[in-house]
């Protein structure tokens, strides 16, 4: 692929994937209205339209699979939204899967591979799906609605549907006219502030503007009619509206029985979810951007902050000779604080919301309710938490594990809990609290069994857990399962361990756990809100392993292969450098890694070296080799004891020990500086 | 525990230690420092740092450096044989944490004010200024550290 088609790729991936995403959300909306069999019009036509985005952004890079799925899927999604939002309850299951079909395809496409052919059996389930939706009779009707065909003509079929069915969910469906005067105006009241007000008492379907000729009552020549559903009676409109109540016209058929309990003035939200597309947020421009570009940026910043320790050394020397430098010294100090609000802002823009990142875990747990014949509800608050992109993705297969083991071992069988006294429908909870800006706290609870410490202790083979925190350790024993049957979901030997890998080990947090037999389970983690992660090589070198950033590296040298020249003036003046490396026409000073880290040079044969640039020094630094390349996340070093120069902190490459992240820039440019002096 | 210790304890206000040995001498630690006991599994070595540090462990998804306290005290290294039993003790100073590695550690000491007594002038150079007091459990004679010297507060000082 060139650079600009994979450019294209990425922005391609990027746009489908949030399609793909609000395809989930919204099928699962309407699953839940089915449920409550009532429709979501909205819902439906929002999946109609993502699904039609995806076949077209699809067509255009040719990834074939994706749009023969995502055509089959519109097809059976259109005849749905033409009856009116109303989707067959078999329709979600095969709908299900054939986003599941996209995002596999989708996955392939961005490791770069070919995306698999459509599966035929899922095909052509989704076209016996179409052609049902198309046999099947419109959509049974609870009554008619009287409406001006001029209106009716603006209206989409889920619009009309919405006013038809006001009735079957307790409400009404109204014209209200609207004609905007000069006088009106003056009295605070336009189009816009009548939407508003008549919002709040009323469900707006859709406001049509109705051209008519100029009269006393229509100034303009032009007035608005709102078509509405609502529990409101007829004066409560018209007041909102500031208009008179022959405004307002009754245009579906049903009677409505008054209630005696229904509070008119009272807004109700007749649509059974909120959509994020009606609120504010939705319309805050937002930019989409590569994580590796802010990643770049994020380097640059660190190189800064580099540098200006330099300056401070520097400025403090000046100092020790008697030079003036309170000014420098100033200047100085709000370079620091500039530079460190501008690394916060860096990390600011890495930060996704959490209740983003968490979006697809309903679908997560119906799957799994339905592979394990529970019945569960996830709650998610993370009110309006954030957190780094990268924790978020980290700490992902740690929060789907938890969960997967809420509802295969937690939350009893709908029958059982409904013995104990339970609602049948398990709860599943997920909350976010960040109190501080360094760490997020996310407990993940349930009303399930909760765990019984004999049972851990007889797997583990110890004396039943004292305490909760010696059960959890129990229960991070790697391989441990408390089922002894392998469930196709939480499967078996996939541990508590790998929870607490990523959330204690890789990200430096902790991981803590209460729970009540009978009652249910809460596992608390608090992880950073930021972490640092490179693209690294491991290397080897003096029987030591080490991590080196991806992006220090300028080249990787094979030293057999390559002319090394003696150094002029001989070793003695050459310091730590073993020879100059000739590339290209430049002779690199070659200094043994293991000499310039204080190792045992004997231990060390130089077979590869790394060519490492820091300005206009540059240098190749043996080791033994270079064993693969991997992403680390870096944690600094931060007790004194071991700040030394030359190594960036440690990580933990999945081993439970430390490896070292050596910064072989800043050591070039410290050999540099020695060889100055 | 020694009898002493544990007489002690029914008179007076005592304060519980971290007992541990390097190189068959005993010290300890108050358990109000002490963060946890951890067998040792060896260190990763951080070039460039003082050369008591045995390098640095993850220990609870934190990375601690390692003091070895033989090399700290200035005595030779742990013979090979009895290097499989070592411990860690994790102690906390502030935002510091610090493991010191040791020989063996597995007591838990009551100690009351009246048993502690200011360290002789002569102890050898080794552990000078590292050791806080005496306790004196009837024939045992333990040195209670100070943490914070004994991670070289004075180095950082300078450094």
């Amino acid at each position: 692929l060139s650079i600009d088609l994979k450019e294209f790729l990425a922005a391609y991936l990027a746009e489908v994937d949030e399609n793909v995403t609000t395809a989930n959300a919204r099928l699962l909306a309407i699953d839940a209205s089915i449920q409550a069999s009532q429709r979501n019009p909205r819902a439906v036509r929002d999946l109609f339209r993502a699904l039609h985005t995806i076949k077209g952004l699809s067509a255009m890079v040719e990834v074939d699979p994706v749009v023969a799925i995502a055509h089959d899927m519109e097809a059976a999604v259109r005849a749905a939204d033409r009856a009116g939002g109303d989707l067959p309850a078999s329709s979600v299951e095969p709908l299900l899967d054939g986003l599941r079909a996209i995002e596999a395809r989708l996955q392939a496409v961005a490791a770069g591979h070919e995306a698999a052919p459509a599966p035929k059996e899922l095909l052509e389930r989704l076209e016996e799906l179409a052609l049902g939706e198309a046999d099947r009779p419109a959509a049974p009707r609870v009554g008619e609605i009287a409406l001006d065909p001029a209106i009716a003509s603006k209206l989409a079929p889920f619009e009309i549907a919405q006013l038809r069915d006001a009735p079957s969910v307790g409400a009404r469906a109204v014209r209200l006219d609207f004609a905007p005067s000069p006088e009106r105006s003056a009295g605070g009241s336009t189009i816009g502030t009548v939407r508003e007000r008549v919002g709040a008492v009323a469900e707006i379907v859709k406001v049509v503007p109705v051209s008519a000729p100029v009269s006393a009552e229509r100034p303009g020549g032009l007035s608005f009619a709102l078509m509405l559903v609502t529990r409101a009676d007829d004066a409560t409109l018209a007041a909102a509206a500031g208009v008179d109540v022959a405004a307002v016209t009754r245009i579906d058929a049903a009677p409505m029985v008054a209630r005696e309990d229904d509070d008119a003035a009272q807004p109700h939200s007749l649509l059974p979810e909120a959509l994020p597309d009606d609120g504010p947020v939705a319309r805050r421009s937002v930019l989409r951007v590569e994580v590796a570009r802010v990643d770049d940026a994020m380097d640059k910043v660190a190189a800064l902050i580099v540098t200006r320790a330099r300056l401070a050394r520097i400025v403090a020397a000046l100092a020790e000779r008697g030079v003036d430098t309170r000014e420098l010294v100033a200047a100085l100090s709000d370079n620091a604080r500039q530079l460190r609000d501008l690394r916060a802002s860096m990390l600011r823009v890495r930060m996704v919301a959490v209740a983003e990142a968490f979006e697809r875990l309903p679908l997560l747990v119906r799957g799994l309710c339905r592979a394990t014949g529970k019945s569960a509800r996830l709650e998610i608050d993370a009110g309006n938490a954030e957190i780094d992109k990268a924790v978020a993705e980290r700490l992902l297969p740690a929060i789907v594990h938890l969960l997967r083991n809420a509802v295969d071992h937690g939350i009893e069988s709908p029958d059982e809990r409904v013995r104990r006294g339970k609602p049948a429908v398990g709860a599943v909870r997920i909350a976010c609290v960040s109190r501080s800006n360094r760490q997020i706290t996310i407990t993940i609870s349930d009303d399930g069994r909760g765990i019984d410490p004999a049972a851990v202790a007889r797997k583990v083979g110890r004396d039943v857990a004292q305490s909760t925190s010696a059960l959890l350790d129990a229960l991070c024993e790697p391989g441990l399962s408390t089922r002894d049957r392998v469930t196709e979901t939480s499967g078996r030997g996939m541990g508590m361990d790998i929870v607490k890998r990523v959330a204690v080990d890789q990200l430096g947090g902790e991981l803590a756990l209460e729970t009540t037999y009978g009652v249910g389970t809460v596992f608390t983690l608090r992880v950073p809100l930021t972490i640092a992660i490179v693209d690294a090589f491991t290397v080897q070198c003096a029987a030591h392993r080490f991590v080196v950033p991806v992006s220090h590296v300028d080249e990787i040298v094979d030293v057999a292969s390559a002319t090394l020249l003696p150094t002029p003036g001989g070793a003695r003046r050459g310091g730590l450098i073993a020879g100059l490396l000739e590339r290209r026409g430049e002779a690199i000073p070659f200094v043994p890694l293991a000499a310039a880290l204080a190792f045992d040079a004997r231990s060390s044969r130089s077979v590869h070296a790394l060519v490492v640039r820091r300005g206009a020094d540059a240098v190749a630094f043996g080791l033994d080799r270079v064993v693969g390349q991997q992403e680390a996340v870096v944690r600094p070093l931060l007790d004194p004891l071991v700040q030394v120069p030359g190594v960036a902190g440690s990580t933990d490459l999945g081993d439970g020990r430390a490896t070292l992240v050596l910064d072989l820039a800043s050591l070039c440019a410290t050999l540099a500086r020695e060889r100055a002096a | 525990v020694s009898d002493l210790a544990v007489r002690s304890a029914d008179t007076e206000p005592t304060e519980l230690y971290i007992a541990f040995k390097v190189a068959d001498v005993e010290y300890a630690l108050p358990a109000s420092v002490v963060r946890q006991l951890e067998s040792f599994t060896g260190a990763t070595t951080v070039p460039g740092a003082p050369d008591f540090v045995a390098g640095i462990i993850q220990i609870r998804g934190r990375v601690v450096p390692v003091v070895d306290l033989r090399v700290r005290f200035g005595l030779p290294a742990a013979p090979a044989d009895e290097t499989a039993d070592r411990r860690v003790v994790v102690g906390e100073n502030g935002d510091r944490a610090v493991a010191l590695l040791v020989d063996v550690a597995r007591e838990v000491l009551k100690i009351a004010p009246s048993q502690l007594r200011a360290p002789p002038r002569i102890l050898d150079e080794g552990r000078a200024g590292f050791v806080r007091a005496l306790a004196h459990l009837g024939p045992r004679v333990v040195m209670v550290l100070d943490f914070q010297r004994v991670l070289g507060e004075e180095l950082v000082d300078v450094g």
